[in-house]
């Protein structure tokens, strides 16, 4: 990042004497045009003097060279750091639509969301913007391009051959190039970086609203990124969960803005039980390790549900709000959960 | 407080601190900072070390982008130095791989290197990541006092010299030396000017000295290959130079303000009250006056013996396990966790923040993440007090927020009872008998 002071300015007049110098005897790219160029893009010097000289000092000209060059040395390069081991990273989650809301607007109770691994090398470049920007954007295309899918699944893998030819959609819309796909966009991190970046796993969650005649079903999406460096849902453990809801009277709840406001505290803490503790399933399949969520006590709902249970705090809450009575099936259930931590090994 | 890593100044290959020191005695080559931290024992006749003087310490850490020769560079370096007698030669294979070690029961991956020049002695240190330097920085295994950034000509400045700029700032480097790679391998020497400039921009923007930071251009390959002496050998030299004369050696523990936590403290009939500890740093003589800090007492008082082996002694300095004859002080008066210091030089606190690495369950420590006010016990020196941790304020939804067991985090820490700290000041933490945590207190935020 440049940032003009006295001493740039002072280089800078020195470099632009220079400048007028060379343009008139030579084709030699010059170091202020370098310069140029390197902001622009964060290519490497070397690349970006190829770039001029073959472009004749034009700019524009580099520029266009650049994205071809790409395009031709990027397999190239992306060959040469293959045998590299790329274990740092982010977790990157973006949530398109939660379900069910005091304000059904777009989508109307829908879920749609995606969880993305990607992998760099070292935590020096998995704490930078370029990276962490790049990370956040997969995660959105991923979420936008999927489809829902009839199965039984409700979290289904994102196929990586198809997420790598989806064109990146910014989540901030700003994309400059908008031509460039989502592998287009990690060879030219890889560029910029030199560090081996792949994407490693993706995820993602779409359901259309439940077609329960009575609406008495609700969806609900949780999720929780740990370790983040900035405020962005991005870090070194993820996890999406989905909560089903249950009750005669749901819409006149979900119209309640106090009701919204606790169920996504609850939603929080569900989604920060299942990163915090060791959790692999929902319910105990038999085994008492404690890695069944709803036996584990729920130490991130705070205040003393920490000597409870999950299910048992589950169960509390919806006849604490009303949403079921005594006896009564239904209430609040998590139905499907995943989660991640970067450079693991569980890679199904 | 010593640590392993400093306490072993020898030159050896990058295994553990530990075993670097074993193998240097092995060879009757030893030198010991550990009764005084620059006092040396010459073993037998040394002809690889011309210079007997005492030389200051320091630890560089090198800096860089995978591919930009940080390596290479150390490997140049003891290889430069050691046609000096002053290095042992370390190839490129020997340092490569930043080898875990345990600092205080913590893993951290990296590789040491020690070498010294005219004037100073150097530990190197190269970690591969942004973690195992913070962990470095909390534990005190390591403590960076300058670093060498490296860049590499062909490349120049990348994304993640920002992120690399930024961990110096973070771990407490106020001085920096950038080495630019690989000069031989660009066609255009003009090119250089470039990296020069974007460099110095750079520092300036992370507010390091970006006009007067010494950059030096060579090559450490070439200095490795012993060719090209003039970007080699020479321009590696002139980086080593560039290190002793920018950078600054932290003050060594003998020019501190003295202090000495109490260990123990007993009453002998006819002398008076005696306290026992392993002074930490600076020097105390018989007669100085002192002050006794922490623990909700603080007071004035003479030290009007000193005793080591059953000796009497006029001074004492770090490093020294003593005694401390204390005038008119009763025993009740004085407790294990307060310290003895020189009068004024530091404070009794109450609530700091700290920079806090939390164990993995693997490191022995939790298996459960912890939230606000999580109150384990807190062993500063020879104190052992209840603390309660809380985020900084300011901190989004402080209230839902979990620490996890791996996690490096700035927290508040409110102690029951005050005890004498400052910046810098490292602790640990540790719940139901077990260590939990370690950190460095970075702000005090109120005194007692």
């Amino acid at each position: 990042m440049f940032r003009p002071t006295s001493l740039r300015q002072s280089r800078e007049f020195f470099l632009s004497t220079r400048f007028r110098c060379y343009s008139t005897s030579s084709p030699k790219p010059t170091l202020q045009l370098v310069a140029q160029l390197r902001k622009l893009t964060e290519v490497s010097i070397t690349k970006a003097r190829e770039a001029l000289t073959a472009s004749n000092n034009d700019v524009n000209g580099a520029l266009a060279w650049l994205e071809a060059d790409m395009v031709a040395s990027g397999a190239q390069r992306a060959a040469k750091l293959e045998g590299r081991v790329a274990r740092e990273g982010l977790v990157s989650i973006s949530v398109l639509s939660a379900g069910n809301a005091a304000k059904a607007g777009l989508g109307k109770g829908s879920v749609r969301a995606a969880m993305v691994e990607l992998n760099c090398e070292t935590d020096f470049v998995g704490r930078g913007e370029l990276f962490s920007q790049l990370a956040a954007d997969i995660a959105h295309t991923a979420a936008f391009i999927s489809e829902p899918v009839d199965s039984d699944n409700l979290i289904i893998p994102c196929p990586l051959d198809v997420l790598n030819d989806a064109p990146l959609i910014s989540q901030n819309g700003s994309q400059a190039h908008s031509s460039s796909t989502v592998s287009t966009s990690i060879r030219d991190l890889m560029a910029k970086v030199g560090e081996k970046v792949s994407l490693r796993r993706a995820i993602t969650l779409v359901q259309n609203p439940l077609s329960d005649q009575s609406g008495n079903l609700g969806l609900r999406l949780a999720s929780y990124v740990h370790g983040a460096v900035n405020s962005a849902p991005q870090g070194k453990i993820g996890a999406i969960a989905l909560l089903a809801l249950k009750s005669p009277n749901l819409s006149t709840h979900f119209a309640s803005e106090p009701f919204t406001r606790e169920l996504e505290r609850l939603e929080r803490a569900i989604a920060r039980q299942i990163v915090g503790l060791d959790t692999l399933s929902i319910r105990s399949n038999g085994s008492e390790d404690g890695t069944a969520l709803y036996d584990q006590p729920f130490m991130m709902y705070g205040g003393d549900s920490a000597n409870e249970t999950v299910r048992t705090v589950l169960n509390q809450w919806a006849l604490d709000r009303g949403l079921v009575k005594d006896q009564e099936e239904g209430g609040v259930e998590v139905i499907d959960f995943a989660k991640w931590t970067v450079g693991s090994s569980d890679v199904e | 407080m010593f640590h392993l890593a400093s306490q072993s100044i020898s030159i050896a290959k990058p295994t553990s601190p530990l075993s670097n020191a074993l193998s240097s005695f092995a060879r009757g080559r030893r030198w010991t900072r550990n009764s005084n931290p620059f006092a040396y024992v010459r073993g037998y006749a040394d002809t690889t070390i011309k210079f007997s003087r005492v030389k200051p310490h320091m630890n560089i850490g090198t800096i860089g982008h995978v591919d930009h020769g940080k390596t290479t560079l150390t490997a140049a370096i003891t290889k430069v130095l050691s046609s000096h007698g002053a290095a042992e030669f370390t190839d490129y294979a020997q340092i490569d791989k930043a080898p875990e070690e345990k600092a205080r029961g913590i893993t951290i991956n990296s590789a040491h290197v020690e070498y010294e020049t005219d004037q100073r002695h150097y530990g190197h240190i190269d970690c591969p990541g942004h973690a195992d330097y913070i962990k470095n920085m909390i534990t005190g295994a390591a403590q960076m006092d300058g670093a060498i950034i490296v860049v590499s000509a062909t490349d120049g400045q990348m994304p993640q010299t920002r992120e690399h700029l930024l961990l110096a700032r973070q771990v407490g480097i106020k001085k920096l030396v950038v080495f630019i790679n690989k000069v031989d391998m660009i066609e255009d020497p003009e090119m250089l000017e470039l990296v020069d400039m974007e460099m110095r921009d750079l520092l300036s923007t992370y507010n390091f000295d970006g006009e007067n930071t010494p950059i030096i251009m060579g090559s450490a390959l070439a200095a490795l290959e012993e060719r090209n002496d003039e970007v080699g050998a020479r321009k590696v030299e002139r980086l080593i130079q560039a290190c002793d004369e920018w950078l600054d050696v932290p003050a060594r523990d003998l020019e501190k303000p003295f202090l000495m936590p109490i260990e123990d403290v007993f009453s002998i009939s006819g002398r008076g009250t005696v306290t026992t500890g392993r002074v930490e740093r600076g020097v105390a003589n018989k007669g100085d006056e002192v002050e006794i800090v922490g623990l909700g007492s603080t007071f004035k008082t003479t030290l009007t013996g000193i005793e080591m082996f059953h000796k009497e002694l006029d001074r004492g300095e770090a490093g020294d396990n003593m005694g401390c004859l204390l005038r008119g002080v009763k025993r009740e008066q004085v407790r294990r966790g307060q310290v003895i210091i020189a009068p004024g030089s530091m404070r009794a606190v109450k609530q700091f923040q700290a920079q806090i690495y939390v164990l993995t369950k693997d490191e022995g420590g939790r298996y459960t993440p912890f939230m606000s006010n999580y109150r384990p016990q807190l062993f500063l020196r020879t104190a052992d007090i209840t603390a309660s941790l809380t985020f900084p304020n300011g901190t989004d939804d402080a209230s839902e927020r979990m620490v996890m067991p791996g996690d490096n985090v700035e927290m508040v820490c409110t102690l029951v009872h005050d005890v004498a700290a400052e910046a810098g000041s490292r602790f640990t933490l540790r719940e139901g008998g077990k260590t939990i945590g370690t950190g460095i207190v970075t702000k005090v935020l109120q005194y007692a």
